[in-house]
């Protein structure tokens, strides 16, 4: 018997030889499973609506308050929501990637809501395109190695000048956001093919493209963070900061995928698919995740803080000088990190989706305060005299992340929620933690 | 022992310990267990080549207590780990004096941060918490299994050595509260699985050791003393070689020598750094002339400063210190004639200048600062002290000197009634 080969005659032997797995008590019924992975067509389609009109109100009162405050004020905020909402969707997309290069069996029940998640990243990346006003326009408040005045008195930004530059920054961006949207174009589009045709060479496919993906992600997330939230203090650098931007992308990402998961069995939908071994290990992941980047934070923290040298340190000084910002450093120490820990160490709340789901909300929030904390106070002196929260920061988290959820629940009034013609599609079924 | 299968060579050697059953596939293993869980057995187990899912709810296991015990203890290193670094470095001999000294901490100050600084400490922290948490998965995983485990009964049978390749076995231990031989037997046939094999344990196999076993054994142990015995025999014996550097980094690292022309450790061939202009080091601010001079406002001090406390204790240290460094020349009654003093006046030493008794005029008539002056600096002939004698030892020997003095001046009046009868 062959087992586990790349091979695709045994693939495809595999799936129609395939047996109700005599080890374990319940059979996975295989109309069920389509019948229940049918498209919300209904409530997928209205919630997309509704997210919609509520994030264009929200992108709208943003905008309003840009043109009374200021708009170095309104594209800080909108940064700060953008690299929240597109972390989230690059995590799916790593995920999506990670399960074709582990050939993961566990998780086909679940992959096809994360391909739907990175599949908002081509949307995603028509709404950068505003980003480039304040580089344009020179903005000091924002970036201000884009700012000509600065710049001439300012003699390493002049070194970095062949680095940091408006269309330079132009073409990378341009680069990660094809990259990235081809990627997630690949995986949704050969997965909703298998639906239609269950060829097994289409999983083998995107198990060869998941190798090179990968490593292409791993590049282009890590210039991203740098370019987009690093050069936000553009003499300070940290080696760690690509991961650390991926660690909190990972945590917010399962978070929402938990939160997913949950609506959409509650829709009844799935019910065979997302069994409680599937919330179990959404919750092992978001929990190592969470893990994770306390671990990568703190790498960060301690070598400043140790060597306490003035280039270094001069990020978490504007963190640490008042007790606003004392305050969110504390509150990301104990609600991103000790809160969540303690929460989800226990595998009883990670096989209860309605208490997963109270700990996955309370994660979206704590990866949305670190992006706040890593953008609001970098940068030129206008971080001084803006108020620490600002209206917009509010507004356009509602107007980005509308426009995000709407992108990604329309797919799924038209597409199956799962990939239901997976060949490990009955590994994932009868899968279940020891 | 009807219907019992006898065909274990040491059937019939000795006590029965239980019945075994063999299964042909998991699936069938499965169906028995959860009988067997349901007939209200509670001393068996299921043995399979590899873990069954779905076999622990069928045996009716509980989920182990095994993460709280990780937990507790991973808890309890984390704890630990904060106390150790607290101990070891925030707390000193002087916080807790009435320790042996190897349980006294030392504080040291490292890259000039707190002695108790959580970020440094969080390193060591996270190492010990892993360490106790993985103790505790390892040993409490091997406890709650009762390994390792040697022997078992089920050796005997010949056909449990496929279990480890593709056979399934539950086997019921005859110690079960509900175990009868007949009752049982003719349920577990009822299974579906093979007749119940009876398992008895190995009267014949002997006891003793094996003698090849003892000797190894023995000789081991023995080969295991010499080491410590080596050591022992090097810290009490005397040795006129040098010591064995196992770790010889100290010997060849870079050094600046004495007399050498320029050190590789700088562009200006120092090896320090000199101090920046404007700069103190730690500890070196005197902004306090009266305590550090003598001195208040250019003007020799005739008080003590507020650092020192004159009591007994205090005289008796500048005593121990005088008699250390100054009465080798001042002698030990401050006369002027100490053994450096006769060493001299014998040799008839050229241009030697007697030192200076302490009791005439005007040593007397000295301010205490002018004194503390001295013996900081040095006056005429007299080599400057500062460097050796802190200044609170200083000021103890002024005291001291003034002790002195008031000796020889003193007359019967100045003498406590109850000890003028020693003086006659």
């Amino acid at each position: 018997m062959c087992r586990r080969k790349c091979d695709p005659n045994c693939v495809r032997n595999k799936q129609e030889t395939q047996q109700p797995n005599n080890m374990t008590a319940h059979t996975p019924d295989k109309q069920a499973v389509t019948a229940e992975s049918q498209p919300l067509s209904n409530g997928a389609a209205s919630v997309s609506r509704i997210a919609l009109v509520i994030g264009a109100i929200g992108l709208i009162v943003g905008v309003v308050f840009g043109f009374r405050d200021g708009w170095e004020v309104f594209f800080r905020s909108y940064l700060l929501n953008y690299s929240y909402v597109l972390s989230i969707a690059l995590g799916a997309l790593f995920f999506v990637m990670l399960q074709h290069l582990t050939r993961a069996g566990w998780s086909v029940g679940i992959r096809r809501l994360a391909e739907f998640i990175a599949g908002t990243i081509p949307v995603l990346g028509v709404f950068f395109i505003p980003l480039l006003i304040p580089i344009f326009q020179g903005m000091a408040g924002v970036y201000e190695w884009s700012n000509a005045e600065i710049v001439a008195e300012d003699e390493l930004l002049q070194h970095k000048a062949s680095y940091l530059n408006a269309p330079f920054f132009v073409a990378r961006c341009a680069v990660y956001f094809i990259i990235w949207s081809l990627l997630a174009r690949y995986f949704l589009r050969k997965s909703l093919a298998q639906d239609a045709t269950g060829d097994p060479k289409l999983t083998l496919d995107m198990m060869w493209w998941s190798a090179p993906g990968m490593l292409l992600y791993a590049l282009t997330v890590t210039f991203f963070a740098v370019d987009a939230l690093m050069s936000l203090n553009p003499h300070w650098f940290s080696t760690i900061w690509g991961v650390y931007y991926f660690s909190g992308a990972l945590v917010g990402f399962f978070s929402l995928l938990a939160i997913v998961m949950h609506v959409v069995r509650n829709s009844q939908r799935m019910g065979q698919l997302l069994t409680r071994e599937h919330f179990h290990d959404v919750g092992k992941l978001a929990f190592g995740f969470v893990v994770f980047w306390a671990y990568i934070a703190f790498s960060q923290y301690m070598l400043i803080w140790y060597a306490n040298i003035p280039e270094e340190t001069v990020w978490f000084q504007p963190r640490q000088a008042d007790n606003w910002w004392i305050g969110v450093s504390l509150l990301l120490l104990f609600g991103h990190f000790v809160a969540p820990f303690l929460a989800l160490v226990s595998r009883y709340p990670k096989r209860r989706s309605g208490l997963l789901v109270i700990a996955a909300g309370w994660l979206l929030l704590m990866h949305w305060l670190d992006l706040y904390y890593i953008v609001i106070p970098s940068g030129h002196a206008v971080a001084e005299h803006a108020a620490p929260l600002h209206v917009s920061d509010i507004a356009l988290f509602v107007g980005l992340g509308g426009v995000f959820v709407a992108a990604f629940t329309r797919p799924m009034a038209r597409h199956a929620l799962a990939p239901q013609r997976d060949p490990w599609l009955h590994e994932s079924l009868t899968f279940e933690n020891v | 022992m009807s219907g019992v299968k006898t065909d274990s060579p040491n059937a019939t050697a000795g006590r029965l310990e239980g019945l075994l059953v063999e299964f042909d596939s998991p699936t069938a293993l499965v169906a028995a267990a959860e009988q067997i869980r349901d007939a209200g057995y509670r001393r068996w187990d299921t043995h399979t080549p590899f873990p069954v899912h779905g076999i622990d709810e069928a045996m009716g296991i509980r989920p182990t207590r095994l993460p709280f015990i990780v937990f507790l203890l991973g808890f309890i290193g984390c704890i630990g780990g904060l106390v150790l670094q607290w101990w070891t470095n925030a707390t000193g001999a002087s916080d807790f004096p009435g320790l042996p000294t190897f349980l006294q901490g030392y504080n040291y100050l490292i890259s000039g941060k707190p002695e108790f600084s959580l970020p440094a400490n969080i390193p060591v922290i996270f190492e010990t918490t892993v360490l106790l948490a993985a103790f505790a998965a390892v040993f409490g995983m091997l406890a709650m299994n009762n390994l390792p485990k040697h022997h078992t009964a089920l050796f005997a049978s010949e056909r449990f050595r496929r279990v480890t390749t593709d056979r399934f076995f539950v086997y019921v231990d005859a110690a079960d509260a509900k175990f009868d031989e007949g009752q049982t037997t003719s349920f577990l046939g009822g299974l579906g699985g093979s007749q119940p094999e009876a398992i008895h344990d190995i009267a014949s196999s002997p006891s003793a050791l094996p003698g090849g076993l003892k000797v190894s054994t023995l000789i081991l142990i023995s080969l295991l003393f010499i080491p410590p015995l080596v050591i022992a025999r090097a810290r009490v014996a005397k040795s006129n070689e040098p010591r064995i550097h196992i770790i010889q980094d100290m010997d060849n690292q870079e050094r600046f020598k004495a007399q050498q022309a320029a050190s590789a450790f700088f562009a200006d061939g120092r090896a320090s750094r000199p101090q920046p202009e404007g700069t103190v080091a730690r500890g070196d601010l005197r902004f306090d002339t009266h305590y550090y001079e003598g001195k208040i406002g250019g003007e020799y001090a005739t008080t003590y400063p507020e650092q020192v406390t004159i009591n007994e204790q205090f005289i008796r240290r500048g005593q121990e210190r005088f008699n250390v460094y100054c009465a080798p020349c001042h002698g030990l009654g401050g006369a002027g004639n100490g053994t450096v003093n006769a060493t001299a006046l014998r040799l008839e030493t050229a241009g030697w200048i007697a030192p200076t008794s302490l009791h005439d005029q005007l040593a007397r008539s000295r301010p205490l600062g002018h004194i503390y002056n001295s013996i900081s600096n040095g006056i005429r002939s007299m080599p400057p002290y500062g460097d050796q004698i802190s200044p609170t030892d200083r000021w103890a020997i002024v005291s001291y000197i003034r002790a002195l003095q008031f000796s020889q001046q003193a007359d019967l009046d100045d003498v406590p009634p109850e000890v003028r009868p020693e003086l006659r």
